[in-house]
């Protein structure tokens, strides 16, 4: 049945330059229907949609936005390898987005894709910012110099999409004149031969992008050097000389054909450029948006989090009450739905972040930073992009890492992952707060509190360390890439709440389903390590439980459960690794106790608290982080007597914290990002090296 | 004189671009030989540059900008 449905379905490529409305089109077209899936061998994510009508069924494909078809970045490619059919499965046809006040910019990559010869229709949107700009578009020319249909639309205002519907249903795609020959026709042809294309234009396109795609196979690669040595086509020369020419016809089409009347100036918006580009006000407007945006993903999240965690917690308990007792039902309760609780936690985050960063970008404001903060970023090998990234790393790492999505230089982009979670995210927080309580005096410095400098020293110190790690890794990175800024800053316009809302959606979408695995299936592992030990050991900690219980008064019972939940957690196997690796920590003058929580807490960071709750058997269900304090303050190691949580291991533990990975959902968003488990292994390594050295360099300093 | 050394609220006309891996780029974001191009705002220190090229705001950075050569007045 699935095939017969997908027989009947057309596939159309949507193709257009950056800010051009292509999303707005396709969201309109497509609304909720969207799919997120792969490009084999790629980072960019691929956007398909569907939409009917009647019997008819459609699925959109939404390419990424670039200015020409020549290669680039993996957008081109993208497109390229989509719309020639070249380990994608081609479409049937392609809806080319120009934009009514560029036309002839967009008219480049629109004319390029009429020439691979696939049926395709062009829609002429932003008209009412061509009407405000004076100009006039005689579509019928363009029509009849094309040969394909035309469709002018304001999408952002609904306007003309019902005749870019009937593009589809009616199928009015064509397959447009040829509007530039390229040069050597007999290599051309007999790239063509080989590839199977149908035009010239396909085999140059195949010609430019050979070294480009990392996907081609080598053999094919080879020839087509080969060919291209033996005819000297120089891809470099070729992509100058195409772009020249076609702009040279394409001016020459639109003199006749746009009247340029009134010719006003483009209404520059100036007054708030003058405000948002101001070299103070800028920056301050930009400092202001930034706080906000730090603000509600620390704040206004926390109470949507803390709905999800009671939520769970809740089925969580209901599934033991209900369901016969057993290891399946441990498993459900205490290792799956809590692990799909730890996954759900991060949505208000993510969402709220991707909500802000759609506005901005919808409004026109984001590319403003990007000129703003370059300058700022680049001596530490970052780019202008980088600081939406690294900002929201001080929340939570995780839609930080997300975000860095738009930064086109693969090696900025790359840094910037590998660094971010050395932001102080909002984990750690519950981590120095009750480590600063234990080691910090409560007292005031000149006037201000002790503990509240430690924290915000902190703080330093991971950003310190995030800038510090980009510097390094800009000289071990290699790229044959070079850093460049070329941006277009739109006019600012109200932003649409469709696309600020899908977005969201979208996103967290991707979170859940694609990073979500990855968690839980970590977060199951060490349930497991946690839960279970060598055989016997466990049940007969269990046993001699029971028995005390039994014995003991009601009173007595909280004290005896909270001491065997520590000797449960001990005899685990996870209990049984922090044993083992007690030597390796104890320069950083930690014990086994603490060796265990530093094992748990790889879930993320905050679990540190639980875990020495638990193994100090403070009892589990202490909410109240000044009852933990008061506790852990008491402990003294056995064979000396001194206090466990001194100064020394305090800040140790803090600088460890601070450095080292302790969180597997960073690990699974950058496999992710990154399509590969190269950087999130080595970055963990590093990391926890990194953290390392620098706890028993403190750890040796203070003791 | 290139676009680099462009000053507030004088306009030029753009002669050429230099040979460099940028170039294609800079054409297919409209940066050609005729156009007119003006200063808009320099970000501090060094910065990018935000140019107006036919109505639409384009931010290079200062090395890039210098690959456009203008005409002389």
């Amino acid at each position: 049945m699935e095939i017969a449905e997908r027989l009947g379905t057309r596939r159309i490529a949507i193709i257009g330059n950056p800010n051009v409305g292509k999303s707005s089109i396709f969201n309109q077209l497509t609304g909720l229907n969207q799919k997120i899936g792969n490009y084999p061998g790629m980072t960019v994510d691929k956007m398909v949609g569907y939409f009917h009508k009647g019997e008819q069924r459609f699925e959109l494909i939404d390419l990424p936005g670039t200015y020409s078809l020549l290669p680039k970045s993996e957008d081109e490619v993208i497109a390229h390898k989509v719309l020639n059919g070249q380990g994608e499965e081609k479409p049937d046809a392609a809806l080319v987005i120009l934009d009514a006040c560029n036309l002839e910019r967009s008219l480049l990559l629109g004319t390029q894709v009429m020439d691979l010869g696939i049926p395709i229709a062009f829609v002429i949107n932003m008209k009412d910012l061509a009407e405000k700009r004076g100009l006039s578009i005689k579509t019928f020319a363009l029509y009849q110099a094309f040969g394909v249909p035309l469709v002018m639309t304001d999408a952002r205002n609904n306007e003309g999409l019902e005749e870019v519907k009937s593009l589809f249903t009616d199928d009015k795609f064509v397959v447009g004149k040829t509007f530039h020959k390229p040069d050597s026709p007999e290599l051309l042809e007999q790239v063509q031969e080989k590839f199977g294309f149908e035009t010239p234009y396909q085999a140059f396109q195949q010609l430019i992008f050979s070294s480009f795609d990392p996907t081609l196979a080598k053999d094919k690669k080879v020839w087509l050097e080969e060919k291209a040595n033996a005819f000297h086509f120089d891809p470099e020369e070729q992509q100058t000389k195409e772009t020249t020419e076609r702009y040279k016809k394409i001016d020459a089409l639109l003199e006749k054909s746009v009247l340029s009347g009134v010719n006003k100036p483009k209404e520059f918006h100036g007054k708030l450029d003058a405000i948002f580009l101001h070299p103070v006000w800028g920056y301050l407007t930009f400092l202001g948006i930034m706080l906000l945006i730090f603000q509600a993903i620390f704040a206004w999240a926390e109470a949507p989090m803390d709905l999800i965690d009671g939520t769970f917690a809740f089925l969580s308990s209901w599934v033991v009450e209900t369901l016969p007792p057993g290891v399946f039902t441990d498993l459900l309760a205490e290792g799956i739905i809590t692990g799909i609780g730890g996954v759900v936690i991060f949505i208000p985050q993510i969402a709220l972040l991707f909500g802000f960063l759609a506005f901005l970008e919808d409004t026109g404001y984001f590319s403003r930073v990007v000129f703003l903060m370059d300058r700022i970023m680049r001596p530490f090998g970052l780019h202008g992009k980088s600081v939406v990234p690294l900002i929201s790393g001080m929340a939570c790492a995780i839609p930080g890492i997300m975000a860095s999505r738009n930064i086109s230089n693969s090696k900025e982009r790359l840094i910037t992952i590998l660094v971010t979670p050395w932001m102080s995210c909002s984990a750690r927080l519950p981590v120095y707060i009750i480590l600063i309580g234990l080691t910090v005096p409560d007292e005031a410095w000149m006037g201000i509190n002790l503990q509240a400098i430690a924290l915000l020293v902190m703080y330093l110190f991971g950003t310190v360390f995030t800038l510090l790690g980009a510097l390094a890794l800009k000289f071990i990175i290699k790229t044959k890439e070079k850093s460049f800024l070329m941006a277009d800053l739109p006019i600012y316009r109200m932003p649409r709440w469709q696309t600020v809302l899908l977005t969201m959606f979208n996103k967290s979408k991707i979170f859940v389903l694609e990073a979500g695995k990855v968690i839980l299936a970590i977060s199951i592992v060490l349930w497991v390590l946690a839960s279970y030990g060598p055989s016997g050991r466990m049940e007969a900690v269990e046993a001699e439980k029971m028995a005390m219980l039994e014995k003991a008064t009601d009173s007595e019972k909280d004290e005896i459960r909270n001491i065997y939940a520590s000797k449960e957690l001990e005899s685990s196997y996870i209990g049984i690794l922090g044993k083992s690796i007690e030597p390796a920590i104890r320069p950083l003058g930690y014990d086994w106790k603490i060796g265990i929580a530093l094992l748990t807490s790889f879930a993320a960071r905050e679990v540190f608290v639980a875990t020495v709750a638990t193994i100090y058997s403070v009892g589990e269900d202490v909410e109240d982080e000044l009852t933990i304090r008061e506790k852990l303050a008491k402990q003294v190691h056995a064979d000396t007597g001194e206090k466990v949580f001194n100064r020394a291991t305090g800040f140790s533990l803090m600088v460890f914290y601070a450095l080292a990975m302790q969180c597997m959902s960073t690990v699974a968003v950058v496999y992710r990002e990154t399509k590969s488990w190269k950087w999130p292994i080595l970055q963990t390594i590093f990391m926890t090296i990194i953290a390392y050295l620098g706890a028993l360099a403190t750890y040796q300093i203070f003791s | 004189m290139t676009a680099a050394g462009l000053k507030n609220n004088s306009v030029h006309e753009i002669s050429s671009i230099a040979n460099s891996n940028l170039l294609v780029r800079m054409m297919e974001m409209g940066v050609l030989p005729g156009k007119k191009i003006s200063l808009l705002k320099k970000a501090p220190f060094n910065g990018p540059m935000a140019f107006i090229i036919d109505g639409n705001i384009l931010a290079l950075r200062v090395e890039e900008a210098d690959l456009i050569h203008l005409k002389a007045e």
